[in-house]
């Protein structure tokens, strides 16, 4: 069994929880063990549908996607290299090349599902907030794909620079560019958006 | 409030709308059944090789043991010192052929026909050391084979006969019989 790198951090109750890193419970997955898959996957799997929603507004592709990525970790988890950055990174950049690959093969399809999405999406009581962060999503929805990856990961999903740079295989000062360029396109849509509705 | 701190706000509440969301149950269910079965194509994978181990094992050990036929030696003439002691009466006619046919002798070997042989039978009382020798192959008249004891039909006793005849320090020391098996 490999080493474990672990997190020890006591509770103020005295209970103390060990925390397994991302990269040794990968290497207990890929030595053959299902709950070290199972508690990675559990980890990780939000994040990682998350942005593919975000990407694509589609519940099907983000599904796809997510299964998809996790197949890629069982099958080829040991391209993982934990000097280049962090397992989320990896995961994230896996599942950008699989929504790109599937806004290019679906884009016909986004639109007809962004409204059921909109109308699932009811858990936000106050109608003039739903009607705001809907307007927020169809607006990162129009932005090109280079600029919406870069305000998802970085402003949605809350990644460092650093992170999103590896994930989106680019140097961190595109990161940057891409994220400003992303927030002042967004301005300009909302503002836009806003004087339409006024 | 300036227009990218407004972006930044309507951002952090787009990404509150999302938190808690997760995949469906059915993609972990996926996931796990295709972990197993993975699994199991693993250790499948890994023991498919011991028939082709085991059997490639089989092959070489073949073909070792039939290189090793082919390498081994032929069987090493009967030493004289191996002879059993009986000593018989020999004819001077025997020990004067050797040396006489001993190059016509050599070369009626047929290739591909087996040999038979009879035991070495002593020609001499006292055998000289053995250290060195040539056997050389004679041809004689089969009443040589009654000499050594051997029986002879008497209308067969002028027919020739294939012989070895071991010579040591220039005498013939022990001979025995050889007929090709047909």
């Amino acid at each position: 069994m490999p080493a474990l790198n672990s997190n020890r951090k006591q509770k103020p109750d005295g209970m103390v929880v060990i925390t397994i890193s991302d990269h040794d419970l990968l290497k207990r997955m890929l030595a053959g063990e299902e709950d070290a898959f199972t508690a990675l996957y559990r980890r990780r799997q939000a994040a990682v549908y998350r942005f593919a929603l975000q990407m694509t507004a589609s519940v099907v592709i983000a599904e796809d996607v997510t299964q998809e990525v996790f197949m890629e970790l069982i099958e080829h988890g040991r391209r993982f290299d934990p000097a280049r950055g962090a397992l989320t990174s990896f995961l994230f950049g896996v599942a950008r090349n699989l929504v790109l690959r599937r806004i290019e093969k679906d884009r016909s399809q986004h639109e007809s599902e962004l409204a059921d999405l909109a109308a699932e999406d009811d858990v936000v009581g106050d109608l003039t907030r739903r009607q705001t962060i809907e307007r927020v999503r169809r607006a990162v929805l129009s932005l090109p794909a280079v600029y919406r990856e870069a305000v998802v990961l970085c402003d949605l999903e809350d990644q460092s620079y650093e992170d999103a740079a590896i994930a989106l295989d680019c140097p961190v000062g595109t990161v940057r560019s891409r994220l400003n360029r992303g927030r002042a396109m967004l301005a300009q849509k909302l503002r836009g958006k806003k004087e339409t509705v006024a | 409030m300036k227009p990218e701190d407004e972006v930044l706000a309507d951002l952090k509440a787009l990404a509150e709308s999302y938190r808690g969301l997760e995949a469906p149950a059915g993609v972990e269910a996926n996931l796990r059944s295709a972990f197993r079965n993975r699994g199991r194509r693993r250790r499948f994978l890994a023991w498919r090789w011991i028939p082709a181990i085991a059997a490639a094992a089989i092959l070489l050990i073949i073909a070792s043991y039939r290189i090793a036929s082919y390498r081994r030696p032929a069987p090493e003439t009967p030493r004289v010192e191996n002879v059993p002691p009986v000593v018989r009466r020999v004819s001077a006619d025997i020990r004067a052929a050797a040396p006489l046919n001993r190059r016509v002798a050599r070369t009626r070997k047929p290739a591909a026909a087996q040999e038979i042989a009879t035991e070495f039978f002593p020609l001499v009382e006292f055998a000289p050391p053995v250290d060195s020798g040539e056997l050389v192959r004679v041809s004689l008249p089969a009443s040589a084979m009654r000499d050594v004891g051997l029986p002879v039909r008497e209308d067969r006793l002028a027919d020739r006969v294939q012989a070895d005849v071991f010579i040591s320090e220039g005498r013939a020391t022990a001979i025995r019989f050889v007929k090709y098996a047909q």
